[in-house]
């Protein structure tokens, strides 16, 4: 795989202290991580997103020290740190299941690590103080983690992991044990405190990509151990390097079908056939894999009608999930809907949002225009 | 990890190695002494080849023992087993009765065996003894229980039965508790009488329990020596006389070091062998029963 | 037949508890019994069947000829097996970490071998390691010590320690000890400052099998000491081949089993707090 690096450097403010180069765990098609390299900077946020057993919690893990390497090398500052044992790395990190020592109140649980590091009494006074102002945690300092609810213990492990002088946080899906308004609001809080990072970078592994788009930031997506793609997150948005980034980076999936370009007609699999929209038109004729977002794909019209399959509503949206004489497409409506299953149903797609896949590869090959991206058209042509 | 080494061993090694001084040595020691011919006319590490295990193959007294040793122990451990579920079955589901009992029955497993056994054999002394007072009531007469070989085995089963039964009754007692209620539930639904619930599913639930406690059971019980020792000293004649209490015969009494080396081998070596095939036999049992 | 079933059930723990008692009781009387009281045939009620006497009570602690001396050997088997099980439960605990938390590989042995190794020792017979044991500690001059009996039951006790907290570790996380690395702590330290103080349910259930066990043994106290040190099973049993009056024998063996018993009752106060029921294997 190329080295992947980040192609638009606005800031250079940061220099990309930390590098990963070629690191691997496993062999083959098993392989935990496989040939894996990265470039990520001093400060800031990074969200690593992929599927379950993608391959997160292990990159993560190497990153702490805990997991070892078959092969490959991981500098920061110029010094290769796996060669340094876990416990003398500056690492935090918070993991999905709560993790709090248990013997422990929450005051002691956060400041263990300072204790540890042979801090003053005063100076860790003061960190405790700022610290749980900063998470909330002030009523709760002198409970047992098991008096707690999940959030709170969520918290006192962040706070734990804050607290430190670390150059590094690693976050595991932290929010995946809580409950959808938890999530929420915790999601707001973690964009809050890591907005600003200027010290540390803080790196946080989630299968959701609302997550990393709240968070802003630099985006590494990760399939099967591999880094597929890794950049701004709006150019991993916009700009999805294959088919694999396509799908991993939106909610519900991309959906992605087949068709052929000939005479300035997009001809679809089950009839569907769509005028060729401008961002396409250098696009040579032939077969090509097309991709559009759920939220692109509009019910009515009379571009093409499907039998409705599964109809499921998610907070406030409703999703549709629509069988088209085999070939799927999946819709999402603002708004919560009512459906009679096995109705048959009329939608469009939105031309100007079609995204176009080589077929064998399954690379990029043309994406739609943003206007919002200054002066720049649409990105014909790979990275 | 990186920098682990130095911390695996400090964990391990200590442990490691002590055992393995204490343990290997008596071991390669023993082997050793089995090629000599130390008895008490000829003490020292003689050497004489394989003279002793030649001996021991012809020693009927030695197979004899071990065949002994094997009605005992699966004797004792199965009615051990039995009993215990049993009993914890009755008490499962009574709460108050469940406190009490688990003391009550506790106690025996917590006595000293060895200690128990003098007990034990004034209480079946044929003459001045509680156990034939009780036999002349239900009807029996006089047992000749230590005279007589298979009433002297079935003291040797009764002792044991006593002092492990609380075992099984614990072990089997947690497991039953541990059981998650659903599938009985289902089987109220749909009708399921006490003893078709048992056989359908508290049998196999508690499958893993069960050869978890036989195995455990069956390692312990083969090393009875305390109450042959105390109570029938191998007797009457060597009716009782366990392949351990036959080897410290003829080691520690009549001092034949190399011969009772010799047995002590192929004595551990059998039992390495029989137990790992139950045991894994069981283990297999209980994996193909879960499918 | 509900009723019929319930009074089954009672009929059937009574009978039960009939039969753990009963050896019990019958020491009881037997100790308050005098010569009268025995060689008749078998008698059971005091004051009706034979007049008691405390005289097998005084003579256990008295010094007089004709009594026995439990005190000393009583303190002998308490110093052993504290002792060996304290010196078995440290190492086991910390083997047992080791082998929960850490990848061995030694050429083809894992993991699963040296637990194995460890826990089947418990196979062995004592006999087989009783007359090594009596020739080596013979040579080294540590017959008859309690040294030599420690070193000899560490042998005995390691395993249990190493099995039961093997198990318990299993079940902590291994997370919880990932977060006290990350916070600093090297391996010994997380073991020591964070996973040891969670663990003591596993220890308590891991000493009191180490204890029992020891106090409990027989055949190595037996047969690897003689006058000087003599442990408590050792002295009840040498009292039996004498011609010990059973109503000392009775008095001996009760005081031998009362520590056990007492411990018995603590263990079943801690079960019921729920601590052990799942450590139990």
């Amino acid at each position: 795989m190329k080295k992947a690096i980040f192609p638009e450097q606005k800031n250079n403010d940061f220099k990309m202290n930390y590098i990963i180069r070629n690191l691997s765990i496993g062999e083959g098609e098993t392989a935990h991580l496989c040939n894996v390299n990265l470039e990520l900077p001093t400060a800031g946020v990074v969200t690593i997103i992929g599927r379950t057993l993608a391959g997160k919690t292990t990159l993560l893990k190497v990153m702490a020290g805990l997991q070892a390497v078959d092969s490959g090398t991981f500098y920061h500052n110029g010094k290769d740190l796996l060669k340094t044992p876990a416990w003398k790395r500056r690492v935090g990190m918070v993991y999905q299941q709560f993790v709090n020592y248990p013997h422990l109140n929450v005051r002691d649980n956060i400041a263990f690590p300072l204790r540890r590091s042979g801090m003053g009494r005063d100076e860790i006074e003061q960190k405790l103080e700022y610290v749980s102002t900063l998470l909330g945690l002030g009523d709760y300092m002198e409970r047992r983690p098991d008096e707690l609810s999940g959030g709170q213990q969520q918290r006192v492990a962040l706070a734990r992991s804050l607290v430190k002088d670390s150059y590094l946080l690693l976050l595991d899906e932290p929010l995946v044990n809580l409950d959808y308004k938890l999530r929420e609001q915790l999601r707001e809080e973690f964009r809050r405190l890591f907005k600003d990072s200027k010290d540390r970078l803080v790196v946080y592994a989630t299968t959701e990509p609302d997550e990393a788009m709240i968070l802003q930031g630099h985006v590494v997506v990760l399939h099967e151990g591999r880094v597929i793609q890794a950049g701004p997150c709006a150019d991993v948005y916009h700009y999805p390097a294959n088919i694999i980034s396509a799908k991993i980076f939106n909610d519900p999936p991309m959906n992605m079908f087949g068709g052929t370009i000939a005479d300035g007609l997009i001809q679809v699999a089950g009839g569907l056939s769509i005028k060729t929209p401008s961002h396409l038109k250098d696009l040579a004729p032939g077969s090509y894999v097309f991709g559009i977002r759920a939220i692109d794909v509009k019910l009515g019209g009379k571009a093409a009608s499907a039998d409705l399959v599964l109809a499921e509503v998610n907070g406030s949206t409703t999703v549709l999930h629509l069988d088209m004489d085999g070939q799927n497409m999946v819709l999402e409506m603002q708004g919560v809907h009512h459906f009679d299953t096995a109705a048959r149903v009329d939608f469009s797609l939105l031309e100007s949002r079609l995204y176009a896949f080589d077929t064998e590869r399954g690379e990029l090959l043309a994406a739609p225009l943003i206007k919002s991206l200054s002066g720049q058209g649409g990105l014909n042509g790979k990275n | 990890m990186q920098g682990l080494t130095r911390y695996k061993l400090i964990f391990l090694l200590p442990g490691l190695l002590v055992l393995l001084a204490i343990i290997l040595f008596p071991l390669f020691f023993t082997i050793r002494v089995s090629f000599s011919g130390w008895d008490a006319i000829n003490p020292g590490l003689g050497w004489i080849g394989g003279t002793n295990y030649g001996r021991l193959l012809a020693d009927s007294r030695f197979w004899q023992s071990l065949s002994r040793l094997t009605t005992i122990v699966l004797t004792s451990v199965a009615l051990e087993y039995l009993l215990g579920f049993g009993l914890a079955l009755l008490v499962w589901h009574q709460v108050r009765l469940r406190r009490i009992t688990r003391v009550l029955f506790l106690i025996p497993m917590m006595t000293t065996p060895v200690v128990m056994a003098v007990i034990w054999r004034t209480i079946f002394h044929e003459s001045l003894g509680p156990a034939n007072d009780l036999a002349g009531l239900l009807g029996f007469g006089n047992i000749p229980w230590l005279t007589k070989p298979m009433w002297a085995t079935i003291v040797v089963i009764v002792v044991d039965v006593w002092q492990w039964t609380p075992f099984m009754f614990l072990l089997l007692l947690a497991g039953l508790l541990s059981l998650p209620k659903e599938p009985f539930l289902a089987a109220e639904i749909d009708g399921a009488g006490p003893i078709r619930t048992f056989f359908n599913v508290t049998f196999p639930a508690m499958a893993p329990i069960t050869v978890g406690a036989l195995i455990i059971r069956l390692i312990e019980a083969s090393k009875i020596m305390e109450t042959i020792y105390v109570i029938t000293s191998g007797g009457p004649g060597t009716s009782t006389e366990t392949t351990g209490y036959y080897i410290f015969i003829r080691g520690l009494r009549d001092f034949q070091i190399g011969y009772a080396a010799s047995l002590s081998v192929t004595y551990l070596v059998i039992m390495i062998v029989l137990l790992t095939i139950i045991a894994k036999s069981l283990v297999k049992v209980l994996v193909k029963s879960g499918n | 037949m509900r009723p019929f079933l319930k009074l089954l059930k009672i009929v059937a723990i009574l009978v039960w508890s009939v039969f753990v008692v009963a050896p019990f009781l019958w020491a009881l009387t037997t100790s308050f019994k005098t010569a009268n009281g025995v060689t008749n045939g078998a008698t059971y009620l005091p004051w009706i069947d034979y007049e008691p006497s405390l005289a097998a009570w005084k003579g256990l602690f008295g010094s007089d000829a004709g009594s026995i001396d439990i005190v000393g050997p009583f303190a002998n088997s308490l110093i052993v097996t504290l002792s060996a099980s304290f010196i078995s439960l440290t190492l086991g605990t910390l083997v047992a970490y080791g082998l929960s938390r850490f990848r061995y590989k030694l050429g083809p042995i894992s993991n699963a071998d040296l637990t194995f190794f460890f826990i089947s020792q418990r196979i062995m017979p004592p006999v087989v390691l009783a007359i090594p044991f009596f020739l080596m500690l013979g040579f080294l001059g540590l017959l008859d010590t309690i040294l030599g009996l420690v070193l000899v039951y560490i042998a005995l006790l390691l395993p249990i320690a190493v099995w039961v907290m093997v198990d318990f570790f299993n079940n902590i996380p291994k997370e919880l000890d990932e977060t006290a690395i990350i916070d600093g702590c090297t391996p010994f330290e997380a073991f020591w400052r964070v996973i040891l103080p969670n663990s003591l349910p596993g220890l308590v259930v891991a000493g009191i099998f180490c204890i029992v066990f020891g106090w409990n043994d027989f055949f190595f106290a037996f047969t690897l000491t003689f006058t000087q040190t003599q442990l408590l099973p050792v002295a009840i049993v040498s009292l039996n081949s004498s011609v010990t009056p059973w109503w000392s024998l009775s008095a001996s063996a009760l005081i031998s089993v009362v520590p056990l018993i007492v411990v018995a009752f603590l263990v079943e106060r801690y079960l019921e707090k729920g601590n052990i029921s799942g450590a139990k294997k």
